[in-house]
């Protein structure tokens, strides 16, 4: 299996983590990424300002992969959503696709639409498989709570991203919980992060994400878990930012989904970044439990504080194993 | 953060040799292709921004062009990483970009996501020359709809502006808004528009009047409503209605297009060309 990997601009400038933790987890499941380093931003923010440059810019990317007969991988949703809108438009109209391709024409490119464009979480669904993934889990998650976060434009408008159930997805919560971890339920789960607006309308932006975060903790949740730079960098950075401006405690932390399978996968927390994100996730490690090797776990739980000690213990107990 | 550049900037700005490498591997520079302001280059910028630093008497456009060029900009590093010269071109750009916003020419791309980063660097920023820009392109595109300012907002009934509703034809998509009918399922739905008790206060015309706004041919009350850059693009509105008006793009080019008219209408009265 062979993908070319999107980054985009907001990865390898401010969320490395993301990138690194990918990329670890893809190898473990042997996944082969191709860079391409002519790839150029996905059009995302240039849609605001002017459509032909969006198309142009999305479809260049396009292209370069098709050069390579390669498929794309997007880890950010908003690259995904708008190199699928952009394939999505040019399919449809002729006139579009011939416009760009005379601009494209200039570098020897040419769109012609013959590539898939996936985004990670889809690709480990889909295209790996939650039982291929299982087969190599080295540790789950006992006790764990997550509320996973599908992200906008990974799942809307739904007639041109295809990605899951706009109303009632599973793919997301089915990832989540092959890492024994638990998808809670949360009323929010489909609603937008906010990051569109920061740096906009940060007052907004703000409330949205407030209210989502709490709707998340108030439904039990220990973190929040997203596969999108901006997702994760509105739920941390800014989260973070949030809760000093508006004096509050108890930050529902983030934890990249790569970051989180990585740890099931054993893979070095170091090469997951677990410390780079702002708002610690440390955490999390100290709810692993080695799949098969539950009856030498107790002695590693004195770490682990009140509530989710007792239950992990009186998990050990129970487990037939 | 200073209103000047340091002076370590000021000698790099003469350790540029011109090579065009940040150019080539600029990941907005395909944007030239289609918005011909040769500052979206960053090797070009440098030119414009040496003219900046030495006080030459620059033109409102001039200075407008550069601000534009390095607002244009997703941030992400790569010039800086590939500067055989070592120049921190990222935050350059920066610090151009907010000693040209305090002059006091509306910027109209600080209400799309390229401001996200400067949102993240915001604590490093006095609060009012972080807010000021922000305001200043929101009341300069508001001051462009007469329309808005008037209490009755009563519509004269002819003649509808063909040419703006024409315009809305960049995608397909856009031309849906003609078979809404004012169901406003997309309001409803409308994270923004929940946020608020009173959201047409607020926000202006909500959604499913945006939609009626574009059939009528009305683009004052489109332009000037706080909803269309208020908008995040959820596309909650689009998947939900039953007519299959697509919302969020409408939403969209609007802000396309709203964008191209108050900048050509602010530069006309200005009296200044290129």
């Amino acid at each position: 299996m062979k993908f070319a990997l999107f980054l985009g601009c907001t990865i390898p400038a401010r969320l490395k983590q993301y990138e690194a933790s990918s990329r670890a987890v893809l190898e473990k499941l042997n996944v082969e990424l191709v860079d391409i380093r002519e790839f150029n931003c996905c059009g995302y923010p240039l849609r605001n300002i002017d459509f032909k440059v969006f198309l142009l810019s999305s479809a260049r990317n396009l292209a370069l992969a098709e050069k390579k007969n390669l498929d794309v991988m997007a880890l950010c949703k908003c690259c995904y959503g708008s190199l699928k809108k952009a394939d999505y438009l040019m399919k449809e109209n002729a006139s579009l696709r011939k416009e760009v391709n005379g601009a494209l024409e200039k570098e020897g490119l040419k769109y012609e639409g013959r590539i898939e464009i996936k985004h990670l979480l889809a690709v480990l669904h889909k295209d790996i498989g939650i039982e291929a993934i299982k087969g190599k889990i080295a540790m789950t998650f006992k006790g764990l709570k997550i509320a996973a976060h599908y992200g906008c434009h990974a799942l809307r408008p739904s007639q041109v991203v295809g990605f899951d159930n706009p109303v009632a997805p599973s793919l997301f919560d089915q990832l989540v919980e092959v890492t024994g971890a638990e998808s809670v339920d949360w009323p929010m789960k489909l609603e937008c992060c906010g990051a569109p607006l920061w740096g906009v309308n940060d007052r907004l932006s703000m409330d949205l994400t407030l209210k989502k975060l709490t709707d998340g903790k108030k439904s039990g949740a220990d973190y929040v878990c997203a596969a999108c730079p901006y997702c994760h960098l509105q739920f941390d950075k800014v989260q973070k930012m949030i809760l000093s401006q508006r004096n509050l405690n108890h930050p529902l932390p983030s934890v990249l989904y790569p970051q989180l399978l990585g740890l099931n996968l054993g893979i070095d927390r170091k090469a997951l970044g677990m410390e780079m994100n702002e708002i610690p996730i440390t955490g999390i490690e100290e709810l692993l439990a080695a799949e098969t090797e539950l009856a030498k776990q107790p002695e590693s739980t004195e770490k682990i504080e009140s509530d989710k000690g007792s239950f992990l213990e009186s998990r050990g107990k129970d487990d037939p194993k | 953060m200073g209103r000047h550049l340091t002076m370590i900037q000021l000698m790099e700005l003469d350790a540029c040799m011109h090579c065009r490498t940040c150019s080539s591997q600029c990941s907005v520079a395909v944007a030239f292709e289609g918005i011909p302001n040769i500052n979206i280059l960053p090797s070009e910028k440098i030119a414009s921004i040496r003219a900046l630093a030495s006080r030459k008497e620059l033109t409102p456009e001039e200075l407008r062009n550069i601000q534009e060029g390095v607002y244009l900009c997703t941030n992400c590093y790569r010039c800086t990483v590939v500067c055989p010269a070592g120049i921190d071109l990222q935050k350059l750009w920066f610090d151009v970009r907010e000693i040209l916003l305090q002059q006091g020419y509306p910027e109209y791309l600080v209400l799309s996501p390229l401001s996200f980063y400067r949102g993240l660097m915001k604590e490093e920023m006095a609060q009012r020359d972080y807010e000021e820009p922000l305001t200043q392109a929101r009341e300069a595109i508001s001051a462009q709809c007469d329309l808005m300012k008037r209490k009755d907002k009563a519509l004269p009934l002819t003649p509808t502006d063909r040419p703006f509703q024409n315009g809305l034809n960049l995608s397909a998509q856009a031309k849906t808004f003609s078979v809404c009918f004012g169901c406003q399922t997309c309001t409803t739905v409308c994270p923004v528009v929940a946020n608020y008790e009173n959201p047409q206060e607020v926000l202006g015309l909500l959604p499913h009047q945006i939609m009626h706004a574009a059939g009528l041919g009305v683009r004052d009350l489109a332009f000037g409503s706080n909803m269309l850059w208020d908008c995040l693009t959820c596309y909650q509105c689009q998947e939900q209605c039953p007519q299959g008006v697509c919302v969020t793009d409408v939403l969209y080019e609007l802000r396309n297009l709203a964008v191209r008219y108050v900048r050509e209408k602010t530069l006309s009265s200005s009296g200044k060309t290129l």
